[in-house]
């Protein structure tokens, strides 16, 4: 299992360290529409869980899948 | 791996060192709905199947747009292959979610119209290029509110698509540009719930979800295959544990495994999936370790064993090492180890052949027999845009050309040796029938091949209409059977003293037996007829064409210019070398 840092840099194309609580479509380039879906894909898959369409649509930043996730119950992986 | 790592990994493609060495296609995809990530998929297998593919995404939902313009991205990009994946909801709207509101003629007019629209669209398509064009049937719903009267429907919804399908096929039937992709069945293998991402589907317009794309582009593959001939042609194939259980040296033939019971029917389905592909054209050899003596007693007498040993080209039943075995094979099969696909179910010997003979195709046998015959199955290493009657007569072929070989060692020189063959040539003129097997053979052929150029049965098409153009096979035979179809030459008239010869090629099954030499002296024959005074024609090097280096030399071409791999050859007509011809030159009727 990846943590979420590691799924977000690999799906995004980018640096681990240059994800933050802040990061989000505004100032990631490669976070276009396309690949916030592969995310959710990815995600789901990683972490063995299903989103449902409102949980997709209100992540904005980063510290928004957090929160999701933690929502989940998932513990391992999120803050690092 | 996922979609997005085939994503990723499509991306590193651009900046590989061997580019320059692989096949190269161009690959164009349209569709109703989003397929972002099918383009980079297929990219990245193709790599791995040494074939450097370059992908045309049509902009998102503008599949007639760029069919019917004719200045599109689509014509710009200029495709051999286009895959077209339309989206049943999106094509058929209403129809999908209220289709009892309608009567049935209702239903079967909106369908015929549909119907209608697409074959002309796919016409305007076939117009503007001479590309395969792949076309994805439509996928049948699993729900309709009829429920389980569904199909007491008269023209009821899953009919009617059924019916649109099965017109869709008929069209595609006897048109070798057009295949139809059968979604059902794909859908059948990998399940309804991995093809469908209802989320992604309302987010993104994702039809077919991630993990379905990457299945999608698997499934693609054996279209792009024969594209470049790299479809594979012979199955060379071990002995104990594979065709049968057990070893023969030691458990002897009444122990092996292999017969209408439980634990022989494994080994009997097998050996029927592999004579199925015999009769279908692929090439098959034994590579195994064993007493000939024991080996060839268990092929030739156990009441069950179904491939017999005609049907085997080239048997090798020795102590050697698979992978000299291998090699072997390929040179008395006059194949390429890169059209060899080997079999064994021992590890130890796989490795040593991915390592010491790498262009081999090694398959991992399943370690349960009784998923053998899916392994067959799920190769598609096989797959062609045509099967020629030359295809299905190839297995035996080879039992004939083991007779020859008899034949030859009876008769002292070579040349009693082919007059005793009694050898027969038939120069033919191409039609219609014929344009698939010479596709074929320009695709296939790579050792006596003069310029290596690979037509698909499009282009031969166009080329047999060119007035200045012209296209001749050779039908062979002799006393112990036919070969069929196996040569052919395109000559291009320059003016009305030159031709030119654009491809010259000679299938390896009748090499070594003088035929080119008839055949050359055929076209020169006629070429005087025609009050022709120079022959031109190139020999262009590759890898694999040297049996064919010196063939214009021989017959008195002068050779005028080299340009880096490209001998310029011209001849002119009465400084031919004279040939001896040994062979009869007779029509006969196919």
């Amino acid at each position: 299992m990846e943590t979420l840092r590691e799924v977000v840099a690999r799906v995004l194309g980018i640096e681990k360290h240059k994800l933050n609580d802040e990061s989000s479509p505004e100032n990631i380039s490669s976070w276009d529409s396309f690949n916030a879906l592969m995310l959710v894909s990815e995600l789901e898959k990683n972490f063995s869980i299903r989103f449902t369409m409102d949980q997709v649509m209100a992540v904005k930043k980063y510290k928004d899948i957090k929160d999701v996730l933690k929502k989940f119950g998932a513990t391992k992986g999120i803050d690092d | 791996m996922d979609l997005n790592g085939y994503i990723n990994k499509s991306k590193n493609i651009v900046n590989m060192a061997n580019k320059n060495s692989l096949s190269r296609i161009k690959a164009a995809f349209l569709a109703n709905f989003t397929i972002i990530g099918l383009p980079e998929t297929i990219k990245a297998l193709c790599y791995e199947k040494g074939i450097d593919a370059e992908c045309y995404n049509a902009p998102y939902n503008q599949y007639a747009q760029e069919i019917l313009n004719n200045a599109s991205g689509l014509y710009k990009f200029s495709s051999n292959i286009i895959f077209i994946l339309l989206d049943v909801d999106k094509l058929l709207g209403d129809l999908m979610y209220f289709p009892y509101r309608l009567q049935s003629q209702e239903r079967e007019s909106i369908i015929e119209e549909r119907l209608k629209e697409l074959k002309s669209l796919i016409s305007v398509l076939k117009e503007n290029t001479t590309a395969k064009i792949i076309l994805n049937s439509l996928l049948q719903p699993i729900y309709t509110s009829r429920g389980i009267i569904e199909n007491k429907q008269q023209f009821g919804l899953i009919k009617s698509i059924r019916h649109f399908n099965d017109r869709m096929e008929n069209f595609a039937e006897n048109d070798s540009q057009i295949f139809i992709f059968d979604m059902n069945t794909f859908c059948l293998k990998i399940g309804y719930d991995t093809l469908k991402d209802n989320k992604l589907a309302y987010l993104g317009d994702i039809k077919i979800s991630p993990s379905g794309l990457v299945k999608i582009a698997q499934e693609y593959i054996p279209y792009i295959i024969p594209l470049v001939s790299k479809t594979k042609k012979c199955i060379v194939l071990d002995l104990d544990n594979t065709l049968w259980g057990g070893i023969i040296g030691e458990d002897g033939i009444r122990n092996i495994r292999l017969g209408p019971d439980k634990e022989g029917m494994p080994y009997l389905d097998f050996q029927k999936r592999i004579l199925e592909l015999s009769e279908r054209g692929i090439i098959l050899a034994i590579n195994s370790k064993n007493n000939y003596e024991d080996a060839i007693e268990a092929i030739r007498k156990h009441r069950h064993m179904l491939l017999k040993e005609e049907h085997f080209a080239c048997i090798k039943i020795n102590w050697q090492d698979k992978a000299t075995n291998l090699k072997e094979i390929a040179k008395e099969l006059n194949i390429g180890l890169d059209s060899i696909v080997f079999i064994d179910d021992d590890k130890t010997n796989r490795e040593l052949v991915r390592n010491i003979v790498p262009e081999v195709t090694v398959v991992d046998l399943p370690d349960d027999p009784a998923n053998y015959a899916s392994c067959i199955e799920n190769l598609r290493l096989f797959d062609m845009f045509s099967i020629t009657k030359d295809d299905l007569n190839r297995g035996r072929s080879y039992t004939e050309e083991r007779k020859r070989e008899e034949l030859k060692s009876e008769v002292p020189d070579f040349k009693s040796f082919l007059k005793k063959l009694e050898i027969k040539i038939n120069v033919m003129n191409i039609d219609d029938s014929l344009i698939p097997r010479i596709a074929q053979l320009t695709q296939k052929t790579n050792q006596f091949n003069m310029t290596t150029r690979r037509y698909q049965e499009e282009d031969i098409k166009k080329i047999s209409e060119t007035e200045n153009m012209i296209i001749k096979c050779i039908d062979i035979k002799d006393r112990f059977g036919e070969y069929g179809i196996t040569g052919a030459v395109i000559i291009k008239k320059e003016d009305i003293s030159t031709w030119n010869i654009d491809s010259f090629l000679m299938s390896c099954r009748i090499l070594g037996k003088n035929i080119e030499h008839y055949f050359m002296k055929y076209i020169i024959n006629e070429a005087k007829k025609q009050g022709i005074i120079r022959i031109t024609g190139t020999f262009i090097q590759t890898e694999k064409n040297k049996p064919a280096e010196s063939f214009y030399n021989d017959f008195g071409f002068r050779l005028e210019r080299i340009e880096d791999k490209r001998y310029v050859y011209c001849l002119n007509i009465g400084q031919e070398k004279e040939m001896e011809i040994l062979a009869e030159v007779i029509e006969w009727k196919r």
